[in-house]
């Protein structure tokens, strides 16, 4: 009894030790992203196989284009209460509001301008195939993501 | 010896000559048959009982062992190798929207700020 008892158990703890081992070793570059300063230009620099050079210049665009995406993050919040005030106050289309929703288009149109621009150029610093892929992968979850409607 | 024979003998002529005119109570048979099934239903060992006795007699033997622990060994490397793909995959598509997050003013917030 106690022979098999001991097989038994040797089984069930070897496989834990290789659940354990496989599951660490098969997650340690997914830690090391999670774990990184900046994880999302880490996450970039993997899967995008960008050397430490071209690394070095998506970080600098990255870091001149937060400001100013910032600064449209908040018009666009200043806007979004404009119109929301707007809205509460009347039951019918008004001149302003019809300017309001204007000056959110023209918001919105320049919020992807400059993104559009954002992408192009972190797209030049990339190996050309790499770039490539960069843009459609971003292209696709922002600007051309957003013209899908739900009436079809 | 002779006087247990004898007893034996009378005995055997007695049952012989014994008549039972009593009739059996309604249902007698199918109550014997129910006491036979749940004495053979309660002589089956317990499956606790079988697990021990196999582990006990089974599994020592070498080529039940090794295949025993070569299966259990493969078992745990596989289910380490997908769940460590699952994780890896949900970590690196949950960066990827970060950074989609930090340049896109539009995108929707994460689903614990919301």
């Amino acid at each position: 009894m106690k022979k098999g008892v001991f097989i038994l158990l040797l089984g069930l703890a070897l496989a834990a030790a290789a659940y354990g081992c496989v599951y660490l070793l098969g997650t340690s570059s997914a830690r090391n992203l999670e774990q990184s300063s900046r994880p999302e230009l880490s996450w970039l620099k993997q899967e995008f196989n960008l050397s430490d050079s071209d690394f070095e210049k998506v970080c600098a665009l990255h870091q001149a284009y937060l400001p100013q995406c910032a600064d449209m993050c908040r018009q666009i919040e200043a806007q979004n209460q404009r119109v929301r005030t707007l809205l509460a106050a009347t039951n019918q289309m008004t001149a302003e509001i019809e300017s309001a929703i204007a000056e959110s288009a023209r918001l919105r149109g320049q919020c992807q301008r400059n993104m559009l621009q954002h992408f192009y150029e972190v797209s030049r610093t990339m190996p050309p195939e790499q770039g490539r892929r960069y843009l459609e992968w971003v292209q696709e979850r922002t600007l051309a993501g957003e013209g899908m409607t739900h009436h079809q | 010896m002779n006087e247990p024979d004898k007893h034996d003998e009378a005995l055997g002529k007695l049952l012989q000559q014994w008549r039972a005119d009593a009739p059996l109570p309604p249902g007698f048979q199918k109550a014997v048959w129910r006491r036979i099934e749940q004495s053979q239903i309660s002589a089956a060992p317990a499956p606790w009982t079988v697990i021990a006795r196999w582990i006990a007699s089974a599994l020592p033997r070498p080529a039940l062992a090794v295949s025993y622990v070569a299966i259990l060994l493969t078992l745990g490397l596989t289910a380490g190798w997908a769940q460590a793909r699952q994780e890896t995959a949900r970590v690196k598509n949950a960066m990827g929207e970060r950074y989609i997050r930090s340049l896109d003013p539009y995108q929707a917030p994460p689903p614990e700020m919301r």
